[in-house]
């Protein structure tokens, strides 16, 4: 009997498996953060766009652990449907801004041919989320109608908030997730190990 | 006999990735169809990683460094894991016996007939079978997945100490199905709980802390010949418990005469949302006693721990030393807290930092701290350790190193919640060991455990729950 | 969701793809609606749909729209307040409630309470395993992805109880007495480390227990549910279709608010 040999570029199964763990550990911090969300809001000064990026963090942080093409599109979406699936309020649009916030982070990852991971790399795909959900509220919130100094606050404040959260903490918690020595067995095997065997 | 060999590697070696030392060096080892083989040795010397070797499982489905000469691997094998929570990947029983046949592209109108013949094996009968996976016991579950093993109509069966993470009822459940299922095939086991594979396999081969293999017998020889290996591996073996009782027959137990109350309960009432899960009419716990809380699953144990804790809504009275009202973090200045799983105790990358934090809590100077650290380090066996993340520890180690930040401080009182679960039998007498001394210098602890052997040995009272309340108080 | 005992319907009976597909067009379609009477109007159908077939009991159903009013207060106040607009009706510091501004508030409160609507509506008559057995069947959704997501739900309730257990543990050992920013990326590092800990060294194991059943191994597989078509799915087409074309009619020819367009 022989296992299906995947081949080197796809995601496999246990990619797939844990790129999903880590978008509902995330879902999960979402549902829990939405409600929060939802009572600062109405302050319309755009409080809770600092924080912001907690809603593509998924994305970004999956792709520091697993470098491979899609992972950062899978764990957005993966993590719209985890909180959807657990009663979002926003029910489908969720899915909608999920799969635009993982494109916008993935073009970033693909730009450096996936082979880059570190703190500017992660914080431009940060930005690249951000960019697109605001083009996504651009056609769904009316966001340009807003008078001009509301708009621009509401724009920077996202941008800054989303490199912070889902750019540089995504980063040193990527970090400090490889310290634990979870992440060992995720890697492909290398040469040197396959060589040290003697 | 070649022709009859169903299972081999030969000149294994491999390594975890990123580690130094190989796990397995120039291993050969060769299985013949039928034969029903007990694999021991010590924990951590590769045992499971072999089977899963031997299976192909490695480095199909899980990449490891590996290389070997040659490999005989069986057409047909079934293979079953240790923790029940992760063997499946459907919600309902059936669905999950119905993903293996799609995976073997079984025709869908055969499969109701399938699944409920696999069901029935393993002594699963329900009328539906449409039954929510979550609610089985560990023990069914178990069983389910024996079930789904077979539905791949295996030569060879792989089991992967499927006891482990089961209380005592489980474990016999899932020991006696086995059995009645054996039958020509060919067993392949890992084990520490021995008591009931026994008399069931035909071959025992013994592993060292290096993986390599130190012996190869029929039970009744090894039994005989290697006594003393069994214990070195930390294995529960079937007079495991004489034995101790022999080595420990001179000690007395005694409370410590200055035993005043350090908890004192009445009419105590602990909610899970608004139903009432625990009530506890009247106790008191000195200085020095031990309290081992058993009862069946569910019954309200850990939830008693939660309520002293004041983690959970409470309603009655319950002071811990000088404090009775409900703020968590005063009842922690004179309580240690120590979790199932350790992991989710520890807040620091460091073991030192992890002893550190909790001391620094008290109002000692940074030197003294640091002093009190080396000490714990010490007593606990975790010498050497003070820079390793606690996230990379043996399991023995994080229970340890668990323990030892809810002791320091010097707080009256300690609470465990199945502190010896899933551990070898070294780790657990260790562990035991250490509560005693704790216990001899006049801590109160309160443990809770489904180890009537432990609870009937170590503790002074006992107290059973059943169905939310506090029945019984008895001492030993 | 449906973990919880509920009737069946007959929005339960229709397929799951389909549904999904409709829902997401749904989204399109209220994006383009720019006429708050007209939105209003096909909230209340969508409502009155979650009302009358989902076959959950009122209770729950109260408990799940608790959040609406929520929703639509927080969409809705930013726009008013801060928008763009000529007509004032109220000025205070920085807020300016002008006509136009309040209007657009109004659609896009509308806009959301109609998006949680459906999202609501989906969940609860949609069982994940027929969606994802539909998925493959209908979409050629690759297993591997379809089982992962559904082994991927039974961990759910595990990471709950699990961040569950670590707000304990974290509240037993208490704080470090950092502040602002530090302490948000410190909570953020509590809680995720060993959340995710746990979690990735259980993907993994299920990933070699789906494995070593074989899993993936041929490229064909048989299933056990075969999710296809039925009546129940013209008849999901013709009502959402219906009630989206009556609200344009009922929107227009008898309006509640003086606006047609709040752009």
């Amino acid at each position: 009997m022989s296992m299906s040999k995947r081949n080197s570029k796809g995601l496999t199964l246990t990619d797939i498996l844990v790129t999903i763990v880590i978008a509902i550990v995330f879902g999960i911090v979402y549902k829990i953060w939405g409600p929060m969300y939802d009572v600062v809001k109405p302050l319309g000064l755009h409080a809770e766009q600092t924080v912001y990026g907690m809603w593509f963090i998924a994305g970004t942080f999956a792709f520091l652990i697993i470098r491979k093409p899609g992972v950062a599109i899978l764990a957005e979406v993966a993590a719209s449907a985890v909180s959807a699936f657990l009663g979002s309020e926003w029910g489908i649009s969720t899915l909608v801004y999920g799969l635009a916030q993982g494109l916008g982070a993935e073009i970033f990852f693909l730009l450096f041919l996936y082979r880059k991971s570190g703190v500017v790399v992660t914080s431009l795909a940060a930005l690249g989320a951000a960019m697109a959900s605001l083009g996504v509220d651009f056609y769904y919130g009316y966001i340009s109608e807003l008078t001009a100094w509301n708009y621009t606050l509401l724009i920077v404040l996202r941008l800054i908030g989303s490199v912070l959260i889902a750019g540089v903490f995504a980063y040193y918690l990527s970090k400090a997730l490889e310290a634990t020595g979870v992440t060992k067995l995720l890697r492909p095997v290398s040469k040197r190990d396959l060589d040290s065997l003697g | 006999m070649t022709s009859q060999t169903i299972n081999s590697v030969n000149q294994l070696r491999l390594k975890y990735p990123g580690e130094e030392t190989l796990l397995f060096k120039d291993l050969s080892i060769s299985i013949r169809k039928g034969e029903k083989v007990l694999l021991l040795g010590p924990s951590g010397s590769g045992k499971s990683t072999l089977l899963q070797v031997l299976s192909g499982l490695v480095p199909d489905a899980l990449e490891l460094p590996m290389k070997c000469k040659e490999q005989v691997v069986p057409k047909r094998w079934g293979y079953v894991f240790q923790d029940p929570d992760t063997q499946f990947c459907m919600p309902y029983a059936d669905e999950e016996l119905a993903f293996t046949l799609e995976n073997l592209q079984v025709p869908q109108a055969e499969m109701p007939g399938l699944i409920r013949k696999y069901m029935e094996m393993v002594g699963l009968h329900f009328e539906d079978l449409h039954v929510p996976i979550s609610t089985f016991s560990q023990g069914m579950k178990q069983r389910l997945a024996i079930a789904a093993a077979l539905a791949l109509e295996p030569e060879v069966l792989y089991l992967d100490e499927p006891t482990a993470l089961l209380d005592p009822e489980g474990t016999a459940q899932v020991w006696e199905t086995i059995q009645s299922l054996s039958g020509e095939r060919t067993l392949l086991i890992v084990e520490h709980k021995i008591s009931k594979v026994l008399q069931d396999v035909d071959r025992v081969i013994l592993f060292n802390e290096a993986g390599e293999i130190i012996a190869d017998k029929a039970p009744e020889q090894f039994f005989t010949e290697e006594r003393e290996s069994l214990i070195e591996c930390g294995l529960w073996y079937p007079s495991i418990w004489q034995d101790y009782d022999a080595r420990h027959r001179a000690e007395k137990r005694d409370v410590p005469e200055t035993g005043g109350p350090i908890v004192v309960i009445r009419d105590f009432v602990g909610y899970r949302g608004k139903q009432p899960k625990i009530h506890v009419p009247e106790a008191t716990v000195h200085a020095g006693e031990w309290i081992s809380v058993v009862g069946s699953n569910g019954a309200g144990k850990s939830t008693l721990l939660l309520a002293i804790m004041r983690l959970i809504q409470t309603a009655g009275d319950c002071q811990v030393g000088d404090y009775a009202g409900e703020k968590t973090i005063q009842i922690a200045q004179r309580t240690g807290f120590v979790f199932q799983n350790p992991e989710l105790q520890f807040l620091t990358d460091s073991v030192e930092d992890e002893l550190m934090f909790g001391l620094l809590q008290t109002n000692k100077s940074q030197v003294q701290c640091k002093q009190s650290a080396s000490e714990l380090l010490t007593r606990f066996r975790l010498d050497g350790y003070q820079d390793r993340h606690p996230y990379q520890l043996s399991m023995g180690q994080k229970r340890r190193l668990s323990v030892a930040t809810a002791v320091s401080g010097g707080k009256p009182l300690l609470l465990l919640d199945e502190p010896t679960f899933g551990l070898d039998a070294i780790s657990t007498f260790q562990t035991l060991e250490l509560l005693e001394e704790l216990r001899r210098k006049g801590t109160a602890i309160i443990m809770v455990t489904h180890d009537l052997d432990i609870a009937s040995r170590f503790s002074t009272r006992i107290w059973t729950i059943e169905e939310g309340l506090l029945r019984e108080d008895k001492s030993c | 969701m449906l973990t919880f005992p509920h009737r069946e319907t007959w929005l339960h009976r229709v397929n799951p793809s389909l549904k999904l597909l409709i829902f997401v067009a749904l989204f399109v379609g209220i994006v383009l609606i720019h006429n708050p009477n007209i939105l209003g109007c096909f909230t209340v159908f969508l409502l009155v749909l979650l009302a009358s077939w989902t076959g959950h009991p009122w209770k729950r159903l109260l408990i799940y729209t608790s959040p609406f009013l929520l929703i639509f207060v927080s969409s809705s106040t930013g726009m008013m307040f801060f928008g763009s607009g000529t007509t004032t009706w109220y000025r205070f510091g920085l807020i300016h409630i002008t006509e136009e501004s309040f209007y657009r508030g109004v659609h896009l409160g509308f806009r959301s309470l109609s998006m949680a609507a459906t999202g609501l509506l989906f969940s609860l008559t949609t069982r994940p395993v027929a969606l994802f057995y539909s998925l493959m069947q209908q979409c050629r959704l690759s297993p591997k992805y379809a089982y992962s997501f559904l082994a991927g739900l039974r961990m759910i309730p595990i990471v709950f109880d699990e961040f569950i257990t670590r707000r304990h543990a974290l509240k037993i050992r208490g704080g470090s007495g950092k502040r602002g920013l530090k302490r948000l990326y410190e909570v953020l590092q509590l809680y995720a480390i060993p959340l995710l800990a746990q979690s990735i060294r259980r993907a993994q194991r299920i990933s070699v227990a789906m494995q070593a059943k074989r899993f993936l191994v041929e490229s064909k597989r048989t299933y056990y549910y075969s999710i296809g078509y039925s009546w129940y799915d013209a008849a999901f087409i013709l009502l959402i279709g219906g009630i989206y074309g009556l609200s344009f009619w009922i929107g227009l020819t008898y309006p509640v608010l003086d606006v047609l367009d709040v752009r």
